[in-house]
């Protein structure tokens, strides 16, 4: 019966066909099975796909990851995360300081302070400090700012505003570096009063509306009676090309700086380059960046913001790409980089070209010959995306991907399984209980300090962490200066707490629960679903207070509502959350007093003068030693107010295969193979353009 | 027969605007926000947000974003909030990816569940027929994803071959018949795995069916003339049992669509349903919500072509 007969043989030909093919596939062990390249491919993976490959308007991990392989910044971090000069050769830091006329103010000498005699009072008084005093005539211009307005369903409404600008006539002070007490020194020549008696609203015209009325508040930030304008200046290295050939030079600097501040491309960077007031191009490879105030974290800017290519992305570029799609009307109006097609097939001076890019399967780059610091030994790279861990670890076992980031509880595995190389650091981040410091229940810091000291944070990094972490004191990344490690970690001592909270009056009620004046210790802690460590952190945090006689509920919430609900409204009490910070010293957004409205990033409402005095003072200094003396005396006093019970950082275990190694060149060429190392501050792939596959595994 | 087909058509067009204002209305009233307006984002100030707020029309009326999205859908200007890429060729890209793991499990589904259903049926009460509806249960009851782990992690220890993905990485550059090779082992598993639960499904069908048309008049007439017993189960009783599976065609189509959403993600599978999936943790509504169209139109069309399907094939049915 024929019918029977192949209802019977199809499915067994198919089921035949379909797994003749498992002996055809390359294992771990023979992975130049299939094609004898497989090693000169570097292949990674990552739970997300990357969404726009530009420096300029990309904010996610995967595409920075991508992103800094094919572009390059003008500066750079080196071993030890200070900065080095990368696509400029060499920079420079220097400023120009204004000081108004204000003809209506006698100088100590007796006269009015204006014209000639005003500078000259200032060049004598400035004795040596400045390179030049010189006059300038009084020059209005208008400048445009954004305001938010409130829109008609209550959701803010953004509105450019032009103010108009009476600048008088002014001293320009040019000094060699920039001179933070610049201010200080001139009060002795002018007076003391002399400065802060100038009145930037009488020199200024903002039209008569509520946005107007709004855009005055930012009149002093544009005009005011000293003005720093710190310069930086960039001398770029010469021969860089871009990967289509085209040389790197200033015009693409100052072009990759007017794409971040158009509005077009809604860039999520402008903060950082807000206080610039313009990138001057001075010849082909030389710009100068001219900041309008003091702002020392906009340097650290320019370490990763890659250099775009203007010649692919002008306004002429766009253009044609909008033909050539036939893009009409009101389309082309918001046509910008987000738009552009260069956001998937990115071009940049980095040592890697972009080649491809298959949404949530994969991107390919390979190997850029022209490299400016010599080709990296890989031909290509490929970052797979693979959304879930465990199929991760299940490619990388099986040899199709070549290097595994392992979880807490599998670090010490790895650590002692011989097929493998792994490397553990210390990251970027940390993890914290946080206190909702506007409740009256956490307003005293030793009532705060009383409950991190019931908490056994070394229990938890032993438990919950696998010991994969290291406890921290203060808001700044461990590995960076910033971090004072004399700091003193708060005690676990339980006895101790009681003490305290007894001290301020909280005695055991009939139930066990604490109570002064009839009010019970109780609150909700909270903290966002689906992180496993964060939930048992609050199991044990329940727990210990609960034990002091403390009642603490808590409570789940998905990620969405856990923010839109609870965190930036501040409707919470305590919330477990973590942070990855930056390796500037810049804690503005976070612990700032102006920063505890609704949205913003200050949300347990931690405010103090002397903080905020911390915190504005760094962002002014441009001298290393002192910003760590501010940072340390920063730490220190946030340690000691504990609005924050700091827990952790975790510490990331990076596995790779055996077979990679790291190629070194001496000064005559020869060529040394040395094992993968991480820099002093724990980045593994920083040499990564030195690494290699060997088809064996290498003895050292 | 026309008329018929025209008002179906008609009345499927009304449903799927009705489906598409209610998905419409629940996606934006479901919690959450697209992630491109992130608030934790220490970088980002509130002009910024609330400028991407504005680019995204997040801000007007619920029937405006809807006019917004139909007329964006229509011109073939929507976009993608995640990536700014246009939605219609983004799913085509990712629907293209899909194809090969369903046709491979349709294939493995059909060609397995008929023998399997039949023999039970024919041997009923034998101990094969008991063992097949054990299984049967055991396949259904078990979750999917708990099965993939099971097995990728059975073939990985095992065997020590990478089984994730379209194709082995890194392999580039080598000959056809290896990569041919390679790409039909990648896609061996994970369409083993999305067929397994309607295998099970599907043979108990084949089996309940096969035994009704068994007890029928004509199969025992079949019996008494005197033909072969092979004769009469396959030629008499399997053509008649055949003509439910017709219906079943229809409702294959949509499941190119909602059916791989855990066997993509499992096995890094760039196809349709990640792209849902990934559309719906980051919030992106213009691929969520015209995914969402395509499902409802594809499912409308897919009974429409079942209803007209049997109308052909079964002659007792005539459409007025």
């Amino acid at each position: 019966m024929v019918t029977k007969r192949v209802l019977i043989l199809a499915p067994l030909l198919l089921v035949g066909v379909l797994l003749q093919s498992y002996f055809w596939v390359p294992t771990y062990e023979e992975q130049t099975r299939g094609s004898a390249d497989r090693i000169t491919r570097f292949i990674t993976a990552s739970i997300g796909d990357a969404r726009l490959l530009n420096p300029v308007i990309s904010a996610d991990g995967a595409s920075g990851q991508i992103t800094s392989l094919v572009f390059d910044s003008l500066l750079d971090l080196d071993e030890n995360l200070a900065l080095r000069s990368n696509l400029a050769e060499s920079w420079t830091l220097t400023e120009i300081a204004y000081v108004v006329a204000r003809p209506e103010v006698r100088l100590p000498g007796g006269a009015r302070a204006k014209g000639e005699t005003l500078r000259a009072a200032i060049a004598t008084g400035l004795d040596g400090l400045a390179t030049s005093v010189r006059l300038e005539p009084p020059a209005p211009r208008t400048v445009t700012v954004t305001v938010l307005l409130d829109g008609e369903d209550g959701a803010p409404r953004p509105e450019s505003v032009e103010i108009e600008l009476r600048v008088p006539e002014r001293v320009a002070i040019e000094l060699p570096e920039v001179v933070t007490d610049l201010g200080e020194r001139l009060a002795e020549v002018l007076g003391a009063d002399y400065l802060a008696g100038f009145d930037p609203a009488s020199h200024a015209g903002v039209p008569a509306s509520p946005a107007g009325e709004l855009a005055a508040q930012q009149i002093p930030e544009h005009l005011s009676s000293l003005e720093h304008n710190p310069i930086l200046e960039f001398e770029l290295k010469r021969g860089v090309r871009f990967h289509d050939g085209h040389e790197l030079d200033a015009e693409d600097v100052r072009f990759t700086w007017q794409a971040i501040l158009d509005p077009r491309n809604i860039s999520p960077r402008t903060s950082d380059f807000d206080a610039v007031r313009d990138v001057e191009v001075v010849d082909s490879h030389s710009v100068r960046v001219v900041y309008r105030r003091l702002f020392s974290p906009a340097v650290y800017a320019w370490s990763y913001m890659g250099i775009l290519p203007e010649h692919l992305l002008n306004d002429g570029a766009l253009a044609a790409e909008m033909d050539a799609k036939g893009i009409e009307g009101e389309a082309r109006e918001t046509y910008g980089l987000r738009q552009a097609d260069f956001t998937r097939a990115p071009v940049g001076t980095g040592p890697f070209r972009f080649v491809k890019w298959e949404s949530d399967h994969f991107i390919q780059l390979s190997r850029n010959d022209d490299y400016f610091e010599g080709p990296p030994e890989y031909a290509e790279y490929f970052f797979r995306i693979i959304p879930d861990p465990l199929t991760q670890e299940v490619e990388f076992r099986t040899g199709a991907i070549d290097s595994y980031p392992a979880q807490p509880h599998q670090a010490d595995r790895y650590r002692s399984d011989p097929r493998y190389q792994s490397f553990s650091s210390v990251g970027f981040g940390y993890t914290y209980i946080g206190y909702n410091v506007r409740k009256p229940l956490f307003r005293d810091p030793d009532v705060r300090r009383a409950l991190g000291m019931a908490i056994d944070v070394d229990q938890i990094i032993r438990y919950v962490l696998y010991g994969e972490a290291e406890r921290v004191t203060g808001p700044y990344a461990v590995t960076t200066e910033w971090y004072d490690r004399g700091v003193p970690e708060v005690p676990f001592d339980p006895e101790g707490a009681l003490a305290i909270l007894e001290s301020k009056g909280w005695k055991p009620g009939p139930d066990g629960i604490l109570e002064r004046d009839g009010e019970r210790f109780e609150f909700t802690l909270i903290t966002n679903n689906g992180n496993p460590q964060r939930k048992a952190i609050s199991t044990i945090a329940q727990n210990s207070w609960r034990k002091l006689g403390i009642d603490c509920r808590v409570q789940l919430f998905e990620w969405a509502v856990f923010l839109k609900d609870f965190i930036n409204v501040a409707e919470f009490d305590v919330t477990v959350l973590g942070w990855s910070t930056g390796v500037d010293p810049d804690q503005y957004s976070i612990w700032h007093s102006s920063q505890t409205g609704p949205q913003q990033l200050n949300f347990v409402g931690y405010e103090n003068p002397e903080a905020d005095r911390l915190i504005e003072e760094v962002r002014l200094e441009y001298d290393r030693d002192r910003q760590r003396g501010l940072a340390h005396a920063l730490h220190q006093l946030i340690a000691d107010e504990q609005p924050y019970t700091f827990l952790y950082a975790a510490r990331g275990t990076s596995v790779l295969d055996r077979k990679i190694v790291m190629v070194e060149r001496d000064e005559d060429g020869t060529e040394r193979i040395v094992p993968v190392r991480p820099t002093p501050t724990g980045q593994l792939t920083y040499w990564f353009t030195r690494w290699k596959k060997l088809n064996h595994v290498p003895e050292f | 027969m026309g008329k018929f087909i025209t008002r179906s058509i008609a009345q499927r067009i009304v449903l799927l605007f009705v489906v598409s204002v209610i998905s419409h209305l629940v996606i934006h009233l479901a919690p959450g926000e697209p992630s491109e307006v992130d608030p934790l984002n220490p970088r980002m100030k509130p002009e910024d947000i609330a400028r991407i707020r504005e680019a995204f029309h997040l801000d007007d009326p619920l029937h405006l974003q809807y006019f917004y999205w139909m007329r964006d859908l229509a011109t073939g200007e929507l976009r993608s909030f995640k990536d700014s890429q246009p939605v219609l060729p983004k799913i085509w890209d990712r629907f293209l990816n899909s194809v090969p793991i369903f046709l491979v499990a349709t294939l493995i589904t059909w060609g397995l569940a008929f023998p399997t259903g039949i023999r039970a049926a024919v041997s009923r009460g034998s101990p094969y027929d008991r063992w097949t509806t054990i299984g049967s249960y055991a396949l259904i009851s078990f979750p999917g994803f708990f099965l993939a782990y099971l097995l990728i992690l059975l073939v990985v220890n095992l065997f020590n071959v990478p089984v994730i993905g379209a194709s082995t990485f890194g392999t580039e550059g080598g000959s056809a018949l290896f990569r041919t090779m390679d790409r039909l082992w990648h896609l061996v598993i994970p369409s083993l795995l999305s067929a397994i639960g309607s295998i099970a499904v599907l043979s108990r069908y084949v089996r309940s069916q096969m035994l009704e048309v068994i007890s029928q008049d004509y199969v025992r007439t079949a019996r008494a003339k005197g033909l072969d017993e092979d004769h009469v189960i396959y030629h008499h009783a399997l053509r008649n049992a055949l003509l439910p599976f017709v219906t079943m065609f229809g409702f294959l189509v949509p499941g190119l669509i909602g059916g791989s959403v855990i066997i993509e993600s499992i096995f890094a599978w760039p196809g349709i349903g990640r792209l849902g999936y990934d559309a719906i943790l980051t919030r992106d509504f213009p691929v969520i919500l015209t995914l969402n169209f395509i499902a409802a139109a594809l499912t409308l069309a897919g009974t429409l072509l079942s209803d007209v399907l049997y109308a052909v094939v079964d002659p007792r049915i005539r459409v007025e």
